[in-house]
């Protein structure tokens, strides 16, 4: 079956006065119909500007992207010029960051940010969209849709205004929703309810959905397939029932060791040793060896590559697990 | 046991800005009559989610918020009758560790001021001492020597957290209230600095209040700690009787909703109702009401006590505790307007 994103060789590349920032080098992603990606790694690791680049929000200048391959439902989008990019953006593809109240308009009440989405991708006139507003609200769950919609963002909680961010974001019924930290700043109880609320609309709408995270435990409960990054690279891909079953790559595996889990029982914590490195300064072969338990001579010199272990399986890694 | 810290009946209200000059003065309350007691050299953890008062009751605790009422003893001093001097000596004690470790170091300072100023402030001036105490904790929290003269910037998240671990043990004390030392760094990350944590508090003999919105580190650092909700203790005690038999609905819910990193069971999130109220109007009788999937027709209007259900495990819940002897209000509806 054809992907609905099809992702081959992207490379981004920040020139700043620190020398060449190496963003994001070389990733290949699929994400097929209805399913739902995961992107896992720790912050400054590329996953960020990869989801961005998708979207084509990066601006190149002064980024440098260069990419074998961008097709989205079989389609080039590489070319598209900013005014087709538009035509998709919040159609076809829509996005949600984390930080709800900086990605809505605070001086526009909810409501009419909603509309605008309608009026712009529907055409459909103003009274008709705030009555598929007030649909689209309730059906996240919004109390008094109806008056909720005149609310401006400030006066909503921050749970709210990320589901009214879902609401805006599944409003045309998109092909491919980014998610990109979309629980991160919220407490854990409101996390459960969007979380849930965002499986929900996406089953429903049949939304493929990539989701970008730090956060394993969302992983495990969301995804279905994981991609792993370190430091601009794939480390691992993985359907998600065996990326936590079995591990390949040291740095999943000591990911996972790390994660504080409420069945432990001891007092010490797992570490892995050591920090991610500068994005302007990685070490030379693979990116991970300094900090690896099992790293030997061949992983300082060479950069291994992404190679099949496995069942859709692939790890990075001279000495998988 | 041998306490460090009680804290007795404390409430903290904090006016609210604006409002028309003739009308009521609003307040919000932040914590509201919380009484506790830290043992000596043990881990205690407060844990709740963002507007529950945790942050609030930590720096009552060390004297960087003065209580509405109530009362704080430390080491059998009440903090806040105390001389001026005195106050200062025992202050020593009692340090901090802050969140976000990016605006939490002078930018402007290096990494020697910045963990020498605490001795600096308590009157050192020998250049040599200090420098000598300042590599000696550097090397403690696994940064070095060479570090001496950098500044905040050339560091890392978790480096900066490590200077700022090292600037709060300089002075000796002998409590440290670390607010949320690890939510604001990596996965990775994250570990190395628990593990710093405990190691220093083995060597140093330290009581730690720990304050969290995560239930996982919270269960694997403390001994002891407190469920708050709305500026109320909900359940509170011995870490293990807690996670092994929650009795507080509200703690079973921020138990449930603990994603955990194991596949394949299909997940049911127990989901709790609405957001958490505001805490300018807090809802009478039991804070946790409106949104406790077990609530009962009195829980709106009797605040629950915090009582004793068993050993060191208190739990503030009519659910458990029954209803006190008290007439219940039957003009409910009118009082709630």
């Amino acid at each position: 079956m054809e992907p609905v994103l099809k992702l081959r060789n992207l490379k981004v590349i920040f020139p700043t006065s620190y020398g060449l920032i190496r963003a994001v080098e070389g990733v290949d992603l699929d994400i097929h119909e209805q399913e739902c990606v995961a992107l896992v790694g720790e912050s400054g690791c590329g996953k960020s500007v990869t989801s961005q680049s998708i979207m084509r929000l990066i601006d190149s200048p002064p980024a440098l992207t260069r990419v074998d391959t961008l097709e989205f439902c079989g389609e080039d989008i590489q070319d598209y010029t900013p005014k087709q990019m538009q035509e998709i953006r919040g159609r076809d593809m829509s996005m949600i960051f984390q930080d709800a109240m900086t990605s809505l308009n605070p001086v526009m009440t909810v409501g009419r940010q909603i509309d605008e989405m309608y009026i712009r991708h529907q055409g459909v006139s103003k009274q008709e969209a705030r009555e598929l507003t007030v649909q689209a609200l309730g059906l996240i769950g919004l109390p008094e849709p109806r008056t909720r919609a005149n609310s401006f963002p400030h006066q909503l909680s921050g749970g709210m205004r990320q589901r009214v961010l879902l609401a805006m974001a599944f409003a045309c019924h998109p092909k491919l929703l980014i998610a990109d930290e979309p629980t991160t700043a919220l407490d854990v109880t409101i996390q459960a309810q969007v979380l849930s609320l965002l499986r929900n609309m996406q089953t429903g709408c049949g939304t493929a959905l990539l989701l970008v995270t730090h956060d394993l435990s969302v992983v495990a409960s969301m995804a279905d397939t994981v991609y792993v990054m370190y430091s601009g690279k794939i480390v691992e891909k993985a359907p998600v029932k065996d990326l936590f079953e079995s591990p390949q790559h040291p740095y999943t595996v000591g990911l996972m060791a790390a994660v504080p889990r409420l069945t432990d029982t001891r007092k010490e914590f797992y570490q892995i040793p050591g920090t991610v490195p500068h994005p302007a300064n990685k070490p030379s072969g693979c990116y991970f060896h300094p900090r690896c338990e099992y790293a030997t001579e061949q992983c300082a010199k060479e950069m291994p590559p992404l190679r099949s272990s496995g069942t859709n399986r692939e790890v990075r890694c001279f000495h998988p697990l | 046991m041998n306490p460090i810290l009680t804290m007795q009946n404390v409430s903290v209200n904090f006016p609210v800005k604006g409002g028309l000059p003739f009308l009521k003065k609003r307040f919000v309350q932040a914590v509201s009559d919380v009484s506790l007691t830290i043992n000596q050299g043990e881990t205690f953890g407060v844990v709740g989610e963002s507007g529950c008062g945790k942050t609030t009751l930590g720096n009552a605790m060390i004297g960087m918020v003065k209580p509405t009422s109530g009362e704080v003893i430390f080491q059998g001093k009440n903090l806040y009758t105390l001389p001026k001097e005195e106050f200062k000596a025992t202050r020593r004690q009692m340090q901090m560790i802050f969140q976000d470790p990016y605006s939490s170091l002078n930018p402007r300072f290096n990494v020697y001021q910045i963990i020498s100023e605490p001795m600096f402030i308590r009157g050192e001036d020998d250049e040599e001492t200090m420098k000598a105490r300042v590599v000696e904790l550097l090397e403690l929290v696994g940064l070095s020597s060479d570090d001496l003269y950098r500044y905040p910037s050339d560091f890392s998240g978790g480096q900066r957290q490590r200077l700022g671990i090292a600037r709060s043990i300089i002075l000796n004390p002998s409590f440290l209230v670390c607010d949320e030392p690890v939510s604001a760094l990596d996965v990775s990350i994250h570990a190395q600095i628990l593990n710093l944590l405990n190691e220093i508090q083995a060597q140093m003999n330290l009581t730690y209040v720990f304050i969290s919105h995560n239930l996982a580190d919270v269960k694997n650092m403390c001994d002891r700690l407190a469920v708050m909700y709305l500026g109320k203790i909900m359940e509170s005690g011995s870490s293990e009787k807690i996670f092994r038999n929650p009795l507080h609905p509200y703690t079973q819910a921020l138990l449930a909703v603990v994603l955990d990193t194991v596949v394949g069971k299909e997940r049911e999130f127990v989901i709790l109702k609405g957001d958490i109220p505001s805490p300018i109007n807090p809802p009478m009788g039991c804070r946790f009401w409106q949104r406790c999937p077990k609530a009962m027709e009195g829980c709106k209007t009797v605040p629950p006590e915090h009582l004793e259900v068993e050993e060191d495990h208190f739990v503030a819940c009519h659910l458990v505790n029954g209803f006190p002897d008290v007439e219940l209000p039957t003009n409910y509806d009118q009082l709630v307007g």
